[in-house]
């Protein structure tokens, strides 16, 4: 099993980030996503939402993959998040449904408002294969390197959305 | 990805993000007084849920009819109940209101 966690920090408000992450898809930095629908969303009796999303997202295989194992290129993903507007935190964990013979990947990520009125995220990703046959440990360092180069483009898209976000609320107050 | 994993749901499903979006973008911002104690944060949050219910309630109904409607026909539905089975998600408990702890 690999881990791996990375955190950095927003300049804006918990509450718009939260919302810029909900919003992320569809974004161009998040062009392998296929389709997302949301399959259950019920608010808590202590006033959380939570949601739960299925993904279709296109993957790119790896040369050594075992070609006859994993046999597409697209695979489902399924996102369960937990939404806490008073305790202003929002979790939300993504990890295949398919494939999980060959791999198990669970990433999760934690949003919350800091002391001093920003947003700090924690990204956490875990990859377990028990594939076996020489190949485990260059699948969780795929999986992980994958992961890796995912939270910078996530990121990046996730700022995208917050910057048109900020970009619209201007013009709604100068409007008035 | 504004799709949907079947065509047929896709406008519904673009009629019930919007729908939600909205009311979301409100949820999240409790009004200051509302947090001010556990109660009227309950009564809080019940509002939104029926606000909810009433804005979005029938595009969500007819949006996961459409999409239960899909997993079936795909087969999905299964490998869904499966991997709930296998990995029963177990989620910390719901922080409680007054709390403000950080993990």
């Amino acid at each position: 099993m690999k881990y791996h966690s990375q955190s950095f920090f927003y300049d804006d408000p918990w509450s718009i980030v939260s919302l810029a992450y909900f919003l992320r898809y569809p974004n161009p930095y998040a062009s392998h996503i296929i389709s997302c629908d949301v399959i259950s969303r019920i608010v808590t009796p202590a006033g959380t939402l939570q949601t739960t999303r299925l993904i279709l997202k296109r993957g790119s295989l790896p040369r050594w993959a075992p070609k006859g194992i994993i046999s597409r290129a697209e695979s489902w993903v399924l996102e369960e998040s937990e939404v806490d507007p008073l305790g202003k935190t929002l979790r939300c964990t993504t990890k295949n449904l398919e494939f999980t013979k060959v791999m198990k990947m669970e990433e999760s990520v934690f949003i919350r408002q800091t002391e001093d009125g920003q947003t700090a995220q924690t990204t956490e990703a875990r990859v377990l294969s028990g594939f076996g046959w020489g190949l485990t440990k260059r699948i969780e360092s795929h999986g992980l390197n994958r992961f890796k180069a995912h939270v910078q483009r996530s990121r990046e898209g996730v700022s995208l959305i917050l910057s048109l976000l900020r970009e619209s609320r201007l013009q709604t107050m100068t409007l008035g | 990805m504004a799709q949907s994993l079947a065509s047929e749901c896709t406008p519904l499903k673009k009629e019930y993000d919007s729908c939600f979006n909205a009311w979301f973008e409100g949820y999240l911002e409790p009004a200051v007084s509302a947090s001010s104690s556990p109660e009227k944060y309950s009564k809080y949050s019940q509002r939104k849920a029926e606000e909810f219910q009433q804005k979005c309630g029938s595009v969500w109904k007819e949006y996961k009819a459409c999409v239960q409607k899909a997993l079936k026909e795909k087969g999905l539905d299964a490998m869904l109940q499966q991997s709930r089975e296998e990995n029963p998600l177990s989620r910390p408990p719901p922080l409680p209101p007054s709390s403000n702890s950080s993990s």
